[in-house]
């Protein structure tokens, strides 16, 4: 049977991991090859890296890290975070990334996603969602959530499915920081919609909240920052918890 | 003197990982683009990047000889997509497939495509031999389909479903899992086919 897939997520800022990190026994903690390999070590079934700088340089820097981490990490690393177009795609791709995220270039030029598609496989093409709760509907929202775009969450997740996306990352702009759980009504309605598998991101504050998103929803994989980063708990602790409930994990 | 393999370049994606985790299980890789030098191969890799028809673009004017040379016995490899070249043909695109193993690639029956993540390799076979977890990671939505049974030698199943996800004919090896992308399970099986090809040369 396919395991339900556990994915930290490492925030990053011109180079640097920007939550705080605490690894024992890792000197440099904001070194992202080093936590990610610890992630793998741990059992984490996929790494994901965001860059959430805004510069140029901090493009190539973002660049160099993944094709740093790629040299060793044995697991899938996918990467988004200011992915503007198929060439920004390549380049992440030729680092070393096994898959890329777009999120606001999506909305804005729909194509780019068939392009990528075409170009690399539908397996590298993660479209990336940000929703949030507006009157009786989750409206699409970009550039880090900052820019509502008046496109309904739920619909958008079927076209770019539609448009040949391989995996949707669906993040919760209500849930998001809180640390109260998953957004469980959102997650099941995109989950519900398409036929390609949906990850589930933000909220998450404790094991829980994974082991309540994969029973309450069709979530493929549970994204999660900051409870691996504080060391909160292990993903393997996180999987014992799974596997407890009937959960199939790795 | 490590055994030298020979990783096909189709010129569509990232090989970083498949050579690493090669050289890293101590063998010597070559990567080519040009697909004649097949000929003087010891040990062929065909990783699994890209679609069925950009993949076979460059290997089609080979696929006498490709077949002449896994029938002699050369130990090869195939993973993914590389795997699935193996076959005849295939439902994701027009071109014909190499035609070492005997059948075609079809669309999978699933709710959810791709199938994608880690999923349980259920065989015998001695490539597995100290492999306790048997958990590998996926991503695809066409399985090969042999007409030959005797070439599946490990299923998967899926949505209620089994499919082939591993394939042995002669020496060469079919995988539908990514050994590069499977942490420690998929190292040790990299490191068993290493040391099956060097009995085989």
């Amino acid at each position: 049977m396919l395991a339900k897939r556990i994915i930290p997520c490492l925030d990053m800022k011109n180079g640097r991991v920007v939550k705080g990190i605490n690894f024992k026994g890792l000197r440099d903690v904001g070194d992202p090859p080093q936590l990610a390999m610890e992630y793998e070590r741990q059992g984490a079934d996929e790494i994901t890296f965001l860059d959430i700088s805004a510069s140029l340089e901090a493009r190539q820097t973002m660049l160099d890290i993944v094709s740093e981490t790629a040299k060793n990490l044995t697991i899938p690393l996918a990467v988004g975070g200011g992915i503007k177009n198929a060439q920004d795609m390549r380049d992440a791709l030729n680092s070393g990334a096994d898959k890329v995220s777009v999120n606001s270039a999506a909305v804005k030029s729909p194509e780019i996603i068939t392009e990528c598609a075409k170009d690399f496989g539908k397996q590298c093409v993660i479209v990336a969602i940000d929703g949030k709760r507006v009157d009786d509907h989750w409206e699409v929202f970009t550039h880090g959530g900052t820019r509502p775009t008046g496109i309904d969450a739920v619909k958008w997740a079927q076209k770019v499915q539609d448009l040949g996306a391989g995996e949707i990352l669906l993040t919760s702009m209500d849930a998001d920081g809180v640390k109260t759980g998953y957004d469980i009504p959102l997650t099941a309605a995109v989950a519900d919609a398409v036929d390609i598998p949906v990850i589930a991101s933000g909220g998450c504050g404790c094991k829980e909240h994974i082991a309540d998103v994969f029973l309450q929803t069709r979530a493929s994989a549970a994204l999660a920052a900051s409870i691996f980063h504080y060391n909160e708990c292990t993903v393997s602790e996180v999987k014992e918890f799974l596997k407890d409930r009937g959960i199939v994990v790795r | 003197m490590p055994l030298k393999i020979t990783v096909t370049d189709y010129g569509v994606g990232n090989l970083y990982s498949i050579c690493r985790s090669l050289e890293r299980c101590g063998a010597e890789v070559e990567v080519i683009s040009d697909m004649s030098k097949l000929r003087d191969a010891e040990c062929i890799v065909f990783p699994g990047v890209g679609a069925f028809d950009r993949t076979m673009r460059k290997l089609l004017p080979y696929r006498d000889e490709i077949v002449s040379k896994l029938e002699s016995g050369t130990p090869a490899l195939g993973i993914c997509i590389g795997m699935q070249i193996l076959f005849e043909g295939s439902e994701e695109g027009s071109n014909p497939g190499i035609g070492y193993y005997p059948g075609r690639v079809r669309m999978m029956q699933a709710k959810v495509l791709p199938h994608m993540g880690w999923n349980e390799v259920v065989t015998e076979d001695p490539l597995f031999d100290g492999v306790d977890d048997r958990m590998f990671y996926f991503v695809h939505s066409y399985c090969g389909c042999p007409d030959d049974p005797g070439v599946c030698i490990g299923k998967t199943e899926y949505d209620g479903r089994e499919f082939a996800s591993f394939f042995r004919k002669g020496n060469v090896y079919g995988t539908q899992f990514h050994p590069e992308k499977s942490s420690a399970t998929g190292k040790k099986v990299l490191q068993n086919f290493i040391s099956f090809a060097e009995g085989q040369i």
